[in-house]
């Protein structure tokens, strides 16, 4: 498993951070370094790279005295750099307990020296700083640019003895903007046994992911681990949490709002503060898109037959200026209505009563558009078993909702949207048993509604109730529960998300 | 610049359309095969069934116009499949601009593959200024191998193709037209390209 190595870069005795090299970009992290690396051994940390930015300057180690007490910290080795250019200095820091020192410029200006270093202390005693820009070696501070390649530096001091090196593509470092993998894969391709770490750009997990797949040995993160955009605990979080989730991502539960919408406009007040009018179903829609929601679904309540006319308006206004999927519903009864809905832009229909008049309706538009286009939106409540009812939940059908699910699924729809009669409305968390049998016995997505009142609701539908998307309508539209906070909690209950 | 959608018998070619728009850049969805030939980019959208798509394709002429095109081309989803050299959806040799071959998503994994997966990518060319793991949205129960042509994987029961490139070839796995933020910002770098 790869090494996640914090490192503390040191000016005035204060744990710092430039970016690209700049002293002008300084940001201050810690005031206390050693305090730091405590913390880091309590994590699990057991290696620090410490950079002596201001011995970097002078040419003499500015902080021996913080790295003696950083290496008396048990359980924690240290390599430490920056203004190592005498023999004195280099001695000095590994009496300091330092494990390895690193060197960087002294190895492209004066390699004669470095060879007699490596010959009294021993090559295990260095780490090998290499600095790209350009293909070619950079030094003092990323100010100076060599006439040698990354190629020759690396075999010459591999062939001296110096097996650990990091390496960091100037460019990137302190940026976020990912590693330069393409470089270590070629470095290690170019020499496989070598102790590869990477230094610079690791802006998550993911980064350090790829990492580990390109082989490398360790990674040197700074910037990422003090913005919180990494844990050093990384390698220890379980890749596979509660309900299938995983820091690495995967297929994303998803968080569907649902607007009702009535002669063109939503029906339930939404409580968004700066929202201009908040019945305009286009502006929620984006403002839904901007929050984090994954899809969303707008059913036409519209009772009049004029009045629905201009549903398929709206789905094209819809269509122009939303950037994530949509499906629409309500009112679609024949092949020819969810044409017109496609055609004006909507990703997907969802069917409820038409389907159960007219079963035949699924196979039509699934072979049409495709599985996807299709979502059949089933009612049903739970008596004696779950029996789906339609129009509206106010007429029984005598169906029982597992057997018409599977006719859905064997006709072609693409997911099923289940919305529990006993849960709608109470708030008091959705029909999991219910769900996790769907879900157990049929091989298309379902879709949870119904009784989402809390967060913890959309947690245990997506545990226990193994729904692949948790509808809601109130809790989204009167702001009970934002939705960047649910997916903050749901990311921290082990559950894919994606966050914006 | 003229940026040509290429219109054959598929689902949602209205929707590249629209995020295009968002973009504030004109489109024209044709078939013509002088106008596609024409055009300084051309996109190559679509969800639907690939052996029916591939026939359309053939009847239109335009299984030869496409893999000659010398501009940047961008195949979405279906598109990208039949740019792949076969599909297992009918049993379908496709135009072959890809070497590798699309195949049916199995195990015990729900099929469509449908929603919001994250991806892995090198940082440059139509991922410059993407976060890493970003997530866009996927609906196809068809996937590309992983292979040469690979430019940025995702995971789904197995690794597969989530992009593929090939000189002036691109092509996505996902609908970057429906994937929010990220999706825009990899077709504003296909218009920069």
């Amino acid at each position: 498993m790869i090494e996640i190595i914090p490192a503390i870069d040191l000016i005035d005795g204060k744990c710092v951070r430039l970016s690209g090299g700049k002293f002008d970009t300084m940001k201050i992290y810690s005031d206390k370094p050693a305090d730091l690396a405590r913390q880091f051994r309590d994590q699990g940390v057991n290696y620090l790279h410490i950079v002596d930015l201001d011995g970097a300057r002078t040419g003499k180690p500015a902080h021996i005295g913080l790295l003696k007490e950083i290496a008396a910290i048990s359980g924690m080795k240290v390599d430490f750099g920056g203004g190592i250019r005498s023999r004195e200095s280099f001695k000095t820091v590994l009496d300091a307990g330092a494990d390895r020192v690193s060197i960087g410029s002294l190895a492209v200006t004066r390699p004669y020296e470095l060879e007699e270093w490596l010959s009294d202390f021993g090559a295990d005693r260095v780490i090998l700083g290499v600095d790209v820009k350009n293909e070619k070696v950079a030094y003092h501070g990323w100010q100076s640019e060599s006439a040698i390649s990354w190629q020759e530096f690396i075999g010459y001091w591999l062939g001296k003895g110096i097996n650990r090196t990091f390496c960091t593509d100037v460019d990137r470092d302190g940026t976020l903007n990912g590693p330069a993998v393409d470089l270590y894969r070629r470095i290690i391709r170019q020499f496989p046994g070598i102790d590869l770490i990477a230094s610079g750009g690791v802006s998550g997990p993911e980064d350090i992911e790829l990492l580990e797949q390109a082989g490398l040995k360790g990674v040197i993160v700074g910037k990422a681990i003090y913005e919180g955009r990494l844990s050093v605990s990384y390698p220890l979080l379980p890749k596979e949490g509660a309900g299938g989730g995983t820091w690495a991502g995967g297929l994303a539960k998803r968080i569907i709002p649902c607007l009702d919408i009535r002669d063109g406009r939503t029906v339930k007040g939404v409580n968004f503060v700066d929202v201009r009018d908040a019945g305009d179903p286009v502006e929620l829609a984006i403002r839904y898109a901007e929050e984090g929601a994954d899809e969303l679904v707008f059913l036409d309540i519209t009772a009049t037959i004029d009045g629905r006319k201009t549903f398929p308006l709206l789905v094209k206004r819809i269509a122009k200026v939303l950037n994530i999927p949509f499906t629409v519903g309500g009112g679609i009864s024949t092949f020819e209505d969810a044409v017109i809905l496609l055609e004006a832009g909507a990703d997907k229909i969802s069917l409820n009563s038409a389907a159960v008049k007219t079963p035949d309706i699924i196979d039509r538009l699934a072979r049409s558009f495709g599985n996807q286009f299709v979502v059949l939106a089933i009612d049903a409540k739970e008596v004696l078993g779950w029996e789906v009812y339609v129009h509206g939940g106010r007429i029984p059908t005598g169906k029982d909702l597992f057997e018409w699910a599977r006719e859905g699924q064997e006709r072609g729809c693409g997911e099923i949207l289940f919305t529990s009669m006993n849960h709608d409305g109470t708030k008091n968390g959705f029909a999991n048993e219910a769900l996790a049998r769907l879900s157990e016995m049929l091989t298309i997505p379902i879709i949870a509604s119904g009784g989402a009142g809390k967060p913890e609701h959309f947690r245990d539908a997506f545990i226990k109730g193994k729904a692949d998307a948790a509808l809601a309508a109130s809790v989204f539209h009167f702001g009970d529960i934002p939705i960047p906070e649910l997916k903050r909690y749901l990311y921290n209950q082990g559950i894919t998300v994606r966050i914006k | 610049m003229e940026i040509v959608v290429i219109k054959y018998n598929a689902g949602n070619i209205g929707s590249v359309a629209n995020a295009l728009d968002r973009l504030g850049q004109a489109c024209t969805v044709t078939d013509d095969p002088d106008e596609i030939r024409r055009a300084d980019k051309v996109i190559f959208p679509g969800v639907g069934e690939a052996s029916s798509t591939m026939k359309y394709l053939k009847d239109k002429g335009l299984d030869k116009i496409i893999p000659a095109l010398k501009q940047p081309v961008l195949g979405i989803c279906l598109g990208m499949q039949l740019m792949c050299s076969w599909s297992e959806e009918g049993d379908t040799p496709a135009l072959g601009i890809f070497p590798e071959k699309v195949k049916l998503f199995r195990g015990s994994i729900k099929v469509p593959h449908m929603g919001w997966n994250s991806i892995r990518f090198n940082p440059d060319g139509l991922y410059k200024g993407l976060q890493p793991g970003c997530y866009v949205y996927f609906v196809h129960s068809y996937f590309a191998e992983t292979g040469d042509a690979t430019l940025a994987t995702c995971d789904y029961g197995t690794p597969f193709s989530a992009a593929l490139h090939r000189d002036n070839f691109y092509a996505v796995q996902f609908h970057p037209e429906k994937s929010g933020e990220v999706g825009q910002l990899i077709l504003r770098n296909f218009i920069e390209l």
